[in-house]
């Protein structure tokens, strides 16, 4: 049976939208009974140094909140880390029941931190890191820079490794948003990619900093249309090629997308005695 | 004896209609910013020829209705403009220094169809 919808007012900046307010819940629920494409929005979220000054921040400016009444029915938190020495620390994501409950989280970078992230980005600045990453790195997604000229020509053999693997090539649209530079470069970008990789594996995303930069499933699936891409690749940008990084990622943290570790609670001694459950399953086959 | 020459004739619709119709509202960061309807044409314009250039500022776009209190307006644009005039409304991100975000309720090829949303529809 339907139900006939309301429309929610987006949560205004000054409003204290914390996980457990009943406008999200509400939201968030007639968010994922939509029938219409699944849709998965990526935020921004800049966590170089005060950590639990911004993700009050976040909280509180609601862009985790807004994602579903503008129609999207899954957000992706993005946790962006520079690296500047070689070797960094990676702070721990903020635990997911302190933003949100089950929420992806997007991480730049690899460490040994990794496994608490579901899906895994990584941002190359250079041809050879580029050639990595498509071709050796285990991540889930390969970011394209917008906001500079490319510092590199794309060659068709990488990509299309990359392509087979499954890794998805990510493009942002909020620094188009903002700037008339910005645009230009992205776009210049995007049909850059778009000549060599044909469309495929291309996922469209907004960096949003603040609610009001995040735009409507259907007007990204337009915009994939500035970019190069046809209507149906425009669309699945927005849809189907994000459920295959989330579950590239899910596939990631198993053994070859087959077997999975799951941490069982200690009930007795006996459990100390018996091995774990992935050394079990190796021995017996 | 042979049965006479049936003459066929085909005609094919592709899209019967002309001009494509979007239902839109304009949402600011700050309350209280008014505008009025030319106001609204020109930023729309404005956008149109920041992305697209001057050629295609000059496409035909009619605004049928516009309520100044909630800002949301229909909009007509004929069908070869739509993907244009969609994405450059997206694209926008300020008016004289304030941001804004236009908002794309509905777009549908016929008038009829934005005075109802499926996706509101009470089944009973």
């Amino acid at each position: 049976m339907g139900r006939r919808r309301q429309q929610y007012a987006p949560a205004s900046p000054n409003a204290v939208s914390t996980s457990s307010s009943p406008d999200f819940q509400k939201a968030y629920c007639r968010a994922q009974r939509d029938p219409y494409f699944y849709k998965i929005l990526k935020v921004h979220m800049n966590f170089e140094k005060r950590v639990e000054g911004n993700a009050k921040i976040f909280r509180h400016g609601g862009v985790c909140g807004f994602g579903p009444t503008v129609g999207y029915s899954v957000v992706a938190i993005n946790h962006v880390v520079e690296f500047k020495e070689k070797k960094q620390e990676i702070e721990k994501p903020v635990a997911v029941s302190e933003l949100f409950t089950t929420f992806p989280i997007v991480q730049r970078a690899t460490s040994s931190r990794v496994r608490l992230y579901d899906i895994v980005a990584v941002f190359p600045k250079t041809e050879k890191l580029f050639h990595v990453a498509c071709t050796h790195l285990d991540v889930d997604l390969v970011c394209i820079t917008v906001a500079e000229k490319l510092p590199f020509y794309f060659k068709r053999p990488p990509i299309n490794v990359a392509i087979d693997r499954g890794v998805g090539f990510e493009l942002v649209y909020s620094p188009a948003i903002k700037d008339s530079t910005m645009r230009r470069y992205t776009i210049s970008n995007a049909l850059n990619l778009m000549q060599v990789c044909k469309g495929k594996n291309v996922i469209i995303s907004s960096a949003a900093e603040r609610p009001l930069e995040i735009r409507g499933p259907y007007d990204v699936a337009n915009l994939g249309l500035l970019f190069g891409l046809s209507e149906s690749d425009a669309k699945a940008a927005v849809s189907t090629n994000c459920r295959a990084v989330l579950l590239h990622g899910e596939a990631r943290k198993t053994a070859f997308g087959i077997i999975s570790t799951v941490k069982k609670p200690r009930t007795s001694e006996v459990d100390d005695d018996s091995l774990p459950a992935c050394k079990k399953a190796k021995c017996e086959s | 004896m042979p049965a006479p020459a049936a003459t066929y004739e085909r005609i094919v619709y592709k899209n019967p209609s002309e001009h494509h119709y979007m239902k839109v509202h304009l949402e600011f960061q700050d309350h209280g910013i008014g505008l009025n309807a030319a106001q609204f044409k020109q930023l729309l314009i404005s956008a149109l020829k920041d992305l697209f250039g001057e050629v295609d500022a000059a496409l035909p776009l009619d605004i049928l209705t516009y309520e100044e209190k909630t800002l949301s307006a229909i909009l007509r644009i004929c069908s070869s403009g739509l993907v244009k005039l969609w994405s450059s409304m997206t694209l926008l991100g300020s008016y004289k220094g304030k941001k804004c975000a236009f908002r794309v309720i509905q777009v549908s090829p016929f008038l009829l169809a934005l005075s109802g949303n499926s996706r509101e529809l009470a089944l009973n």
